[in-house]
């Protein structure tokens, strides 16, 4: 858990570029989140209080990235309405940022690092990957989409994550064909990640039980406050009950949270 | 702890650098003074200690807590809330830690780091019984000025009961009444046809102010799955979408009856809060907002004082109710249609 009061500011938009179809990379100026931020948390990305047009509500992203200069990265994929606009934000704007938020991934030591990403769930480990990588672990990014011309740009993913993803995709267009779930290799005893849709969260951590390996997921809810307040972005506890994904996470162990449909 | 003096100026004792009268932002309520008249809302303020890191909490008027119920609630599944146009729709169902844990968990806190922000409890309950025990356990205790009581949650079985019934409301206050002295505010449900009716027979049980309105009932379909957004299908509506509806309702409600009431529903201004004053109410709530901006009950703040200043008004109470009507048509000039 992060223990410093999250920072908030309104952030100047550096760039915004398209890097796959519906998908933007989106780079925001904020030393002090970037300074504070680990790879699984998040920020609130919001219009202020003049504005009542979608995105109303601030949104949810993970930290996608973050460089020395104080610039924070973040991809978006347009979904909707305010996810649509946020597409469309562009250097002399800015944006009202709150974070870094939430629970980061816990990467022990040693181990080989595997990131399953589906989708957007590429965000948290770009930054992740490339930090652990100068830190000298070895880290396999599996990244699936559903369709090739969804993939994010190969080259700028190689130069943030300091090395390519093994890329799969549904379609076949890009990578190899398939789900991302079959690039794991078992028998090597990682540290197993993953972040993505929730119908892919469940069978990685069916996979993972079965197995009885360690999993760590970061979960996506709608979220009111994104600090813990509202008890709008819950996820379901294997225990019964509910997590907040804001303050509880976003990044549980699966074997914390309930997984049947 | 070290006392602060309320946000900016309005505290009384400060003045200004161009040595300007102090304008007053204060207001005396319940027995005590409030240095704000700007709270923060139940259910969009957790029990207070969620944003200490982010709202210095101890200098606007106060805050009303999270529900609280005898027992714990789990509350509703996911999704819980969703954007709406200009607003958000929520069905939390009340998940709340419980009585005990409030009592051992959440209010030792509010005594120890909050001075000068009052506090209510908002109480929920499936019964009188229910509403009554939880006042009466509370009422020994400290760390909070009163209670707000919930008769309008939407999200809930019969959660609106209490809220839409005149005997069951009128019943649940007098009973209320017996089991403390401290303030009881009714919080109204915007869901009944005239609020004036609710406002004026909480006054007759006893109660000592209002809270005009919770959010109003409400739906979101997703139209590609053909299905519900809202875990719970259905869930109350709130933000800037609901501000002439809530202006309106605290309006009929002060004009049925003399309770002093706090305003409710889709403030994110000056401007807004001044809308519910003139309407009637005494003290304004941020909900929604708070979501958008951390810093909004102290933006509202801030907009009062300049407003008293632009407007050369002393005190916020001068504008309490201060609504000017324009004099009524002619008979043949209706507005309706």
């Amino acid at each position: 858990m992060t223990t410093a009061p999250p920072i908030r500011h309104r952030a100047p938009v550096v760039s915004n570029r398209r890097v796959a179809a519906d998908t933007w990379w989106l780079e925001l100026d904020s030393p002090g989140i970037a300074a504070a931020s680990r790879a699984g948390q998040f920020v609130m990305i919001g219009y202020g209080i003049e504005n009542t047009a979608p995105p109303f509500l601030p949104r949810p992203f993970s930290v996608g990235w973050r460089a020395a200069d104080g610039r924070v990265g973040i991809l978006l994929r347009a979904f909707g309405e305010g996810t649509t606009r946020m597409a469309r934000l562009r250097p002399g704007e800015d944006v009202l940022l709150l974070g870094p938020l939430g629970r980061p991934f816990e990467l022990g030591r040693d181990r080989p690092i595997v990131c399953v990403a589906g989708g957007v769930g590429l965000a948290p480990f770009l930054f992740l990957a490339d930090e652990a990588r100068t830190a000298g672990r070895e880290v396999r990014l599996l990244y699936g989409e559903r369709t090739g011309d969804r993939v994010f740009d190969p080259e700028l993913l190689a130069s943030l994550a300091g090395g390519p993803a093994e890329v799969w995709t549904e379609d076949g267009a890009v990578g190899r064909r398939g789900l991302v779930l079959e690039g794991i290799d078992w028998s090597a005893d990682p540290v197993l990640l993953g972040c993505g849709p929730s119908l892919m969260l469940r069978a990685l951590a069916e996979s993972a039980a079965e197995r009885g390996v360690a999993l760590q997921v970061s979960v996506e809810e709608h979220m009111g406050c994104g600090v813990g307040t509202c008890q709008g972005c819950v996820v379901p506890r294997a225990d019964g009950g509910w997590a907040r994904a804001c303050t509880d996470g976003p990044v549980f162990e699966a074997s914390e949270l309930a997984w049947s449909p | 702890m070290v006392p602060v003096s309320a946000v900016g100026a309005g505290g009384g004792s400060a003045r200004s650098r161009s040595d300007a009268p102090a304008r007053c932002l204060a207001q005396t309520l319940f027995g005590v003074e409030f240095q704000s008249p700007v709270l923060l809302a139940s259910g969009t303020c957790g029990y207070g200690r969620e944003y200490d890191d982010l709202i210095p909490l101890d200098r606007i008027g106060g805050l009303v807590t999270k529900a609280v119920s005898v027992e714990p609630r789990a509350g509703n599944p996911p999704h819980r809330i969703a954007e709406t146009p200009a607003g958000m729709i929520n069905a939390i169902g009340l998940h709340n830690v419980g009585l005990d844990r409030f009592i051992s968990e959440k209010l030792p806190w509010l005594r120890d780091n909050l001075e000068r922000a009052r506090v209510f409890v908002n109480v929920v309950g499936r019964t009188v019984e229910d509403y009554a025990e939880v006042v009466s356990r509370l009422d020994g205790e400290e760390g909070f000025l009163g209670y707000e009581i919930n008769v309008s949650c939407p999200n809930v079985k019969g959660g609106t009961m209490f809220g839409t019934d005149e005997a069951a409301l009128a019943e649940l206050v007098g009973r209320l009444r017996t089991c403390t002295e401290r303030p009881i505010i009714v919080k109204l449900t915007p869901n009944v046809p005239d609020i004036g009716v609710f406002a004026r027979l909480c006054e007759e049980a006893g109660a000592d102010g209002l809270s005009a309105i919770n959010t109003f009932p409400g739906m979101l379909i997703d139209v590609d799955r053909r299905r519900p957004v809202i875990g719970n299908v259905s869930g109350g509506v709130s933000g800037p979408a609901i501000l002439p509806m809530g202006v309106y309702l605290t309006w009929r409600a002060s004009r049925a009856s003399s309770l002093p009431i706090m305003g409710i529903g889709g403030i994110r201004s000056a401007r807004d809060a001044l809308q519910y004053i003139l309407a009637g109410a005494s003290l304004v709530q941020i909900g929604t907002a708070l979501f958008v901006d951390p810093s909004c009950a102290e933006g509202v703040h801030h907009g009062l004082e300049g407003y008293l200043e632009r407007h050369a008004i002393a005190s916020v109470a001068e504008l309490v109710g201060a609504l000017e009507l324009p004099a009524p048509p002619p008979p043949d000039d209706g507005a309706s249609g």
